[in-house]
């Protein structure tokens, strides 16, 4: 038996495909992300991104400017680079062992279509066991706001916002991939 | 005497575990230590409760805590700073949720009391039957209350002496030193606070905070990925050739001088002299060629303000304690007055990336604090805290060991005993 073929787009401008296939190609492309997220398959993840992207969780609501406000995360490709390949040393021991997690995404609505790119919400609950130290299981919540774009016949993101429920208190360790 | 502190807590004597080179873990667990810290050290002591220029206008207003008590640090209409109780004279209803806002008055939401920007009781709803005058009845405030360069501290007891007496010259030169790095010798700690909570005890997070001997072992999954930082020749060179030290300046107030050992001006900053040439020409108009170039190397101080002000070089965080086992970790990056809004985004991009509970080397500091929290769960266990005993020298009446020395723990630690004792 083999897998279905993964989001695969047909050709043409992403508003002017059948929109039940688009819905389908975007859902997919969020459940996988979250799968590779949740198993911090790394460089698996990596690849879903454009070269040219944004990684934002930010301190509250996703709406002010970001130079003049400190954010959680904020990274452009270079450091997120850089938080990827800090996670594949095995030293770093904010995730040493690497927590185990599991995050249900749901409520996804596509917030506007292009030809070339679209940007989708959606809402994600997630388990997190914090091995490292205390051994806590951990809920995060959150909405994630997504702008992915055609790659060939694949989806792939450019910008990634997760503005978490409790973005605006002190929160414990996050040194996994939201 | 606190009428809610327990009669354990107030009797307890912890002198018997801390000697000069080692300190019993339960000091972190005990939840009547806690209770007699909370007493002993921000009661009866002095504590940072937040900056000037975060209330910069008139009703401007922080929520922060002075022990596990709930204040607002308050710009009143007469432009002062002061700090009050964030509990309703009445009943006790919290005034305000959130962690800042601005407002003309404090009116509870509960039976309406009206309070002033300076706590005192203004308007009482249906007051024919009040009974006590409202003249008599405001708002709760530390009993003391005082400031140096900007920074607020709070003693509620009264009885900790002048301000200027705890910080004394070392931590008056340490606040100096990071007011002076701004031209205009203000600062502008206006990009919001991140908390980092960690199931840890908050005296592990002044110790860990201000530990020269961690960085090449906890952090080592940095370096491999992003060389080339100023702690390469401060910290991680090998410990015959790094020269940075570490230094006890008294009263609890310990650094990491990180900045003798670094190999060029503005390492700290990470960038070249020309890329920030505004900057240089402003501190140097400012301060004068000498000060400003030794600003210049020296950077921000690396600092714990005994007991809950950490000078994170180019962040200020404060070190809240919650419980015997939870401690929030809240920073801010140290932006500064008088200089570009471009010097300043560099510097919230450099806070981003070091600190928080996503950042490069602040979620590793947690693990670590929170395994030391599990490890000494049960009964306890001596931590050995000799390292450098035998090399430390004094300068004047600092205690200055090798970067990696716990020198600083020791200072720590030392003072912690004489402050807790009954």
């Amino acid at each position: 038996m083999s897998s279905p073929a993964r989001s695969a787009l047909p050709d043409g401008a992403l508003h002017q495909l059948d929109p039940l296939l688009l819905d389908a190609a975007v859902a997919a492309f969020l459940n996988r992300e979250s799968r590779l997220a949740d198993e911090s398959r790394y460089e698996e993840w990596l690849a879903l991104w454009t070269d040219d992207i944004h990684y934002w969780v930010p301190s509250g609501a996703g709406n002010y400017d970001r130079d003049r406000r400190i954010s959680f995360i904020n990274d452009n490709r270079n450091r997120l680079t850089t938080r990827i390949r800090q996670l594949q040393t095995g030293l770093r021991y904010a995730q040493t062992p690497v927590s185990p997690m599991r995050r249900v995404v749901s409520n996804i609505e596509l917030l506007s279509v292009g030809a070339d790119e679209l940007e989708v919400g959606s809402n994600f609950v997630l388990y997190e066991l914090s091995l490292q130290a205390s051994n806590e299981l951990r809920i995060w919540a959150g909405r994630s706001t997504h702008v992915l774009h055609r790659r060939d016949s694949e989806l792939a993101m450019s910008r990634k916002v997760v503005e978490l429920v409790n973005a605006s208190q002190p929160l414990p360790n996050m040194a996994f991939l939201l | 005497m606190n009428p809610a502190l327990s009669a354990v807590a107030a009797s307890l004597d912890v002198s018997e575990r801390i000697t000069p080179d080692r300190v019993h873990g339960s000091l972190y667990t005990d939840p009547d230590v806690f209770d007699a810290e909370l007493q002993r050290i921000f009661h009866r002591g002095w504590s940072f409760v937040g900056h000037e220029s975060e209330v910069p206008g008139v009703g401007d207003w922080v929520s922060r805590r002075v022990g596990r008590d709930p204040v607002l640090l308050v710009r009143t209409r007469a432009g002062e700073v002061t700090v009050l109780a964030n509990r309703c004279a009445h009943r006790g209803v919290q005034l305000c949720t959130g962690s800042s806002g601005t407002n003309g008055s404090f009116s509870c939401m509960f039976h309406g009391w009206t309070y002033a920007l300076t706590g005192e009781l203004r308007a009482v709803p249906q007051p024919i039957g009040q009974g006590t005058a409202a003249a008599e009845l405001a708002l709760d405030r530390p009993r003391a209350v005082d400031r140096y360069r900007g920074f607020v501290f709070a003693n509620p007891s009264g009885g900790a002496g002048p301000l200027a007496e705890h910080l004394g010259v070392g931590g008056r030169e340490l606040l100096d030193w990071a007011a002076d790095l701004s031209p205009t010798g203000e600062l502008d700690l206006s990009a919001g606070w991140l908390g980092q909570r960690s199931p840890s005890n908050w005296k592990m997070w002044a110790e860990s905070d201000n530990d020269g001997y961690h960085l090449g072992r906890l952090h080592a999954s940095l370096w491999r990925v992003a060389p080339g930082t100023q702690y390469e020749s401060a910290a991680l060179a090998g410990e015959e050739r790094v020269v940075s030290t570490c230094r006890d300046r008294g009263n609890g107030h310990i650094e990491l001088e990180f900045w003798k050992g670094y190999d060029k001006d503005l390492a700290w900053l990470g960038t070249g002299r020309e890329k920030v040439a505004d900057y240089v020409a402003a501190l140097t108009a400012a301060r004068g060629a000498e000060r400003a170039e030794e600003l210049l190397w020296k950077g921000p101080p690396h600092a714990l303000i005994f007991p809950n002000l950490f000078l994170g070089e180019m962040n200020l965080a404060i070190i809240e304690p919650v419980s015997a086992g939870q401690t929030i970790h809240h920073h801010t990056p140290l932006l500064l007055g008088g200089v570009s809004p471009g010097f300043n985004t560099r510097v919230l991009r450099q806070s981003e990336a070091a600190m928080g509970p996503a950042g490069f080397l602040l979620p590793d500091d947690a693990t670590a604090s929170e395994r030391m929290q599990v490890a000494f769960a049960g009964t306890g266990g001596w931590m050995d805290l000799s390292r450098g005993l035998q090399r430390e020298v004094f300068e004047g009446t600092d205690r200055v060991g090798h970067v990696s020395d716990e020198t600083v723990n020791r200072g720590f630690w030392r003072h912690y005993r004489a402050v807790m004792t009954p």
